[in-house]
């Protein structure tokens, strides 16, 4: 027999993340997708965009996330007025052994899980301070640059609507956030069970089940996931696809202003490879893919105002997209 | 061997058998396709082995089938990816196989995992032996619409029949043609043209068999004819006249009774009774010799040959002067153109026998030419057309210039009946001039010519083809008609006219004897 027993013991990471999802679902009543996508992020080191409407627990969901795991928590709540210094920290005055010196005070980003609630709030100047941090995993302030805390997980909530008085986030900066997650609103069973749940006179109280340590070991771990040729070219399919000039499909051409980009494709793959592991499998499928084309591509395929004048949104595209790649399979 | 590897031998016996009845199936399609598409060309081309072509499609089709089946061999890669898709097992098996050599942290947990889910599933259902619907359809469609063209009629039957046909009727000219060439090598009169008769014969039977077509056959009769005709002596007719009046003259004397009855036999023996005769005359009686002279000298005066007349115009007045030694060279002259004639009789006779062929050959071919060209060449031969049902009738007309020294001309019409070949009509046909000829000159009488067959006991019968007006003598029909019926049924019944042209014929002679009988 080929098989030995493998040198990374990648059972545990899908245990750590069945063990995350049903946490979770003690406080969070229905969405699965988004628990799923959110154990995905975090395991393959991603931040997360959470987009919903006001009052579907996207708060509470980072809040239970952060609950769960053994890790620092912060919470921004970014605001037209709130400061870059507000998020990254600034020097200080103080005084030490009777004299007086400037101290850098750590800003609320220094923690391994951050909310930035309602990011498109804050005007870009800080909304740029905070996705700089996702981007380098560092902080400078004045001349010292300081490393963020490893595993350092982001989750930006932003509300579609009331848009007055909002500062969309940039191309660029959508760019930055590993998943785009769509929090739908409930079905009236699980309505029902959150008013059973929080309505009574005692709440959920969730237990950790990881820590930073094993958080890590699962993004390693994740990494080592093989992945065949036939079906990492589908996922290079996948991405082209969604660019007008190289796609063959119609609605691409006509809706799509611009695609995803190379770290689209970075995320899909990588995604995949998290996915393939909370499946208990150790390669990915196509499967994979597919599941997780949509919050990963969704914010980085930039559409045309003729596709908001036609209700074409970037899921629909997507799924176009998915209908139509075809799944060849391997030529050696 | 790794457990990857059984794997892979597996799903590759188990894609052979997959492939082996695919490709099955395209060859059936394929055998299928091409019988149908032989069944619409025969129904556009007339091909006449439609079924040898139609089955060769098949074999064809299953080699093809089998070179492809024997040179496609899916790659490894490929069979593990296709096993992956079809059961479902999530490209564990083609990430495992792409990644054998490789020792990366989760290779091993991953080839492990793509073994055990191997294990658990069926790799053979992976390449099921199937049969394509579509296929499947395709196949009953083309068998349907191949048995319907086989069996519904073909236009292009009557057009292979009628092919047949022509190559019966230039088999049956052509064989005309040969019994002719055997039938005068085997008549035991030599004539010095015999070997170019035979080479004219052998040359118009060659071309009547090569001919495209029974009208193209045709076209090679007659100038066959004419150069047959051009080795006939045109003198011969005279000759044989003069030959004849010196018998009857002959056969008024004592001396030359026995000469007279031999040359009335035929001229070689004439002219050794002549010689025989010549030698005698010096034991002739001097009655005699006048008896004899006298007769010579009316044969002279009748002779239309030249020669004939001046030898025995000088014999007839070397007896009278009793110079019998230049009477004896004179006779030994008649007897060399007796010989001479004997000769030209064997050629026209030859001629005669090689034209005769060619005119057999010659119905047969324009009766077929003229249901050629009626639509119905599928009918002419009884037998030789395999379609059963067809019917039809036809007449026709036709002039010949007649052969030999005659013209002729006739017209005809008739039925025949085709045995299962259905009902055919038979054009008509004009005689030849060997055959029946008729003047348009002479109102009470008639100048007849039987070939080689001289009137008895008519020396004043002139035989030549003279037109009105001539100053020849000529014999009443009424003294002929009789003889000359007699040869024209004999005729008939030994060539290849069919039997309606016999009862015209008869027909005619009838006619004839109706007015000779009222008087």
């Amino acid at each position: 027999m080929i098989a030995e027993e493998p040198r990374v013991d990648a059972t545990r990471v899908t245990e750590l993340a069945q063990s995350l999802e049903t946490e979770l679902a003690r406080l969070i009543v229905g969405q699965k997708a988004l628990l799923r996508d959110t154990v995905i992020a975090l395991t393959a080191g991603g931040h997360v965009l959470l987009e919903g409407v006001p009052g579907l627990g996207k708060t509470v969901l980072v809040r239970s996330l952060g609950q769960t795991l053994s890790m620092s928590f912060s919470r921004i709540q970014f605001t037209p007025d709130l400061m870059p210094a507000d998020i990254v920290g600034t020097n200080i005055i103080g005084d030490t052994d009777g004299r007086r010196e400037f101290h850098y005070q750590a800003g609320p980003i220094f923690a391994n899980l951050v909310l930035a609630d309602e990011i498109n709030r804050a005007t870009p100047k800080t909304q740029s301070a905070l996705l700089e941090a996702m981007q380098e995993r560092t902080v400078t302030v004045g001349t010292q640059t300081r490393p963020l805390p490893s595993p350092f997980f982001v989750l930006a909530t932003q509300n579609p609507i009331e848009l007055e008085g909002t500062y969309p986030l940039p191309e660029a900066q959508l760019d930055r956030f590993f998943f785009k997650i769509l929090v739908p609103f409930p079905s009236e069973g699980d309505l029902l069970e959150i008013a059973r749940r929080t309505t009574g006179d005692s709440t959920p109280q969730l237990k950790s089940v990881a820590d930073a340590g094993a958080i890590l070991t699962a993004q390693r771990t994740a990494r080592e996931v093989p992945i065949a040729e036939h079906v990492l070219r589908y996922a290079a399919r996948l991405v082209s696809a969604t660019h007008p000039d190289r796609s063959e499909l119609d609605s691409v051409r006509r809706y799509v202003r611009w695609g995803a980009s190379p770290r689209g494709l970075q995320t899909l793959v990588l995604a995949g490879k998290v996915r393939a592991l909370l499946e208990g499998r150790y390669n990915v499928a196509f499967e994979d893919l597919n599941s997780v084309a949509q919050p990963a591509l969704r914010h980085r395929i930039f559409l045309q105002f003729e596709a908001e004048a036609d209700g074409i949104t970037a899921d629909r595209i997507i799924s176009e997209i998915l209908e139509h790649t075809a799944k060849e399979p391997a030529s050696k | 061997m790794s457990s990857l590897e059984a794997i892979v031998r597996e799903l590759r016996k188990a894609a052979r058998r997959a492939l082996g009845a695919r490709y099955a199936a395209h060859a059936l399609v394929g055998a299928v396709a091409w019988v149908a598409a032989v069944m619409i060309l025969v129904r556009l081309v007339p091909f006449e082995r439609r079924a040898e072509l139609a089955v060769l499609g098949i074999p064809v089709a299953l080699a093809i089938a089998a070179a492809a089946w024997l040179i496609r061999r899916p790659s490894a890669a490929l069979l593990m990816a296709m096993a992956d898709i079809r059961l479902g097992l999530k490209e564990r098996l083609s990430t495992a196989w792409e990644r054998r050599a490789e020792s990366g942290p989760l290779d091993d947990a991953q080839r492990h995992d793509a073994v055990q889910h191997a294990a658990r599933a069926s790799l053979p259902a992976a390449f099921p032996v199937r049969v394509n619907r579509g296929e499947a359809t395709l196949v009953a469609i083309l068998a349907i619409f191949a048995l319907a063209l086989a069996l519904l009629p073909n236009p292009m039957d009557q057009v292979l029949a009628q092919r047949q046909a022509d190559r019966v009727s230039q088999a049956r000219a052509a064989k005309a043609v040969a019994d002719a060439k055997k039938k005068i090598a085997d008549s035991g009169k030599p004539s010095p043209k015999d070997a170019q008769i035979q080479k004219i014969l052998q040359d118009a039977q060659a071309k009547i068999h090569e001919a495209d077509s029974p009208r193209k056959a045709l076209e090679s009769i007659t100038p066959a004819e004419q150069q047959l005709q051009k080795l006939a002596d045109p003198g011969t007719p005279a000759l044989q006249s003069s030959a004849q009046n010196l018998a009857n003259a002959l056969s008024g004397t004592a001396a030359g009774r026995s000469a007279a009855q031999a040359i009335s036999t035929n001229p070689a023996k004439g002219a050794q009774s002549v010689r025989d005769l010549a030698s005698q005359l010096q034991s002739l009686s001097p009655k005699d010799r006048e008896e004899l002279a006298k007769a010579l000298a009316k044969a002279s005066q009748q002779a239309q040959n030249s020669q004939m007349r001046d030898s025995l115009s000088k014999a007839s007045s070397s007896l009278q002067s009793g110079d019998a030694a230049s009477a004896a060279q004179a006779l030994n002259d008649v007897a060399s153109q007796l010989d001479s004639l004997q000769e030209q009789e064997n050629t026209d006779q030859a001629v005669a026998a090689a034209i005769n062929g060619l005119e057999a050959a010659r119905q047969g071919l324009a009766a077929q030419a003229d249901r050629d060209a009626n639509g119905q060449g599928g009918q002419a031969n009884a037998g030789a057309s395999p379609s059963a049902g067809a019917s039809g009738n036809g007449n026709g007309t036709g002039t010949r210039t007649g052969t030999g020294n005659g013209n002729g001309s006739g017209t005809g019409n008739g039925t025949g009946t085709g045995g299962t070949g259905g009902t055919g009509g038979t054009g008509g046909t004009g005689s030849n001039g060997s055959g029946t000829g008729s003047g348009s000159g002479a109102a009470s009488t008639e100048r007849i010519y039987v070939p080689g067959q001289p009137v008895p006991g008519q020396s004043e019968n002139d035989p030549t083809p003279l037109g009105p007006g001539q100053d020849v003598p000529l014999s009443p029909y009424t003294q002929v008609i009789e003889a000359y019926q007699q040869a024209a049924l004999d005729a008939t019944d030994q060539s290849l006219i069919p039997g309606s042209e016999r009862d015209l014929v008869r027909e005619y002679f009838s006619q004839l004897g109706e007015p000779r009988a009222a008087k």
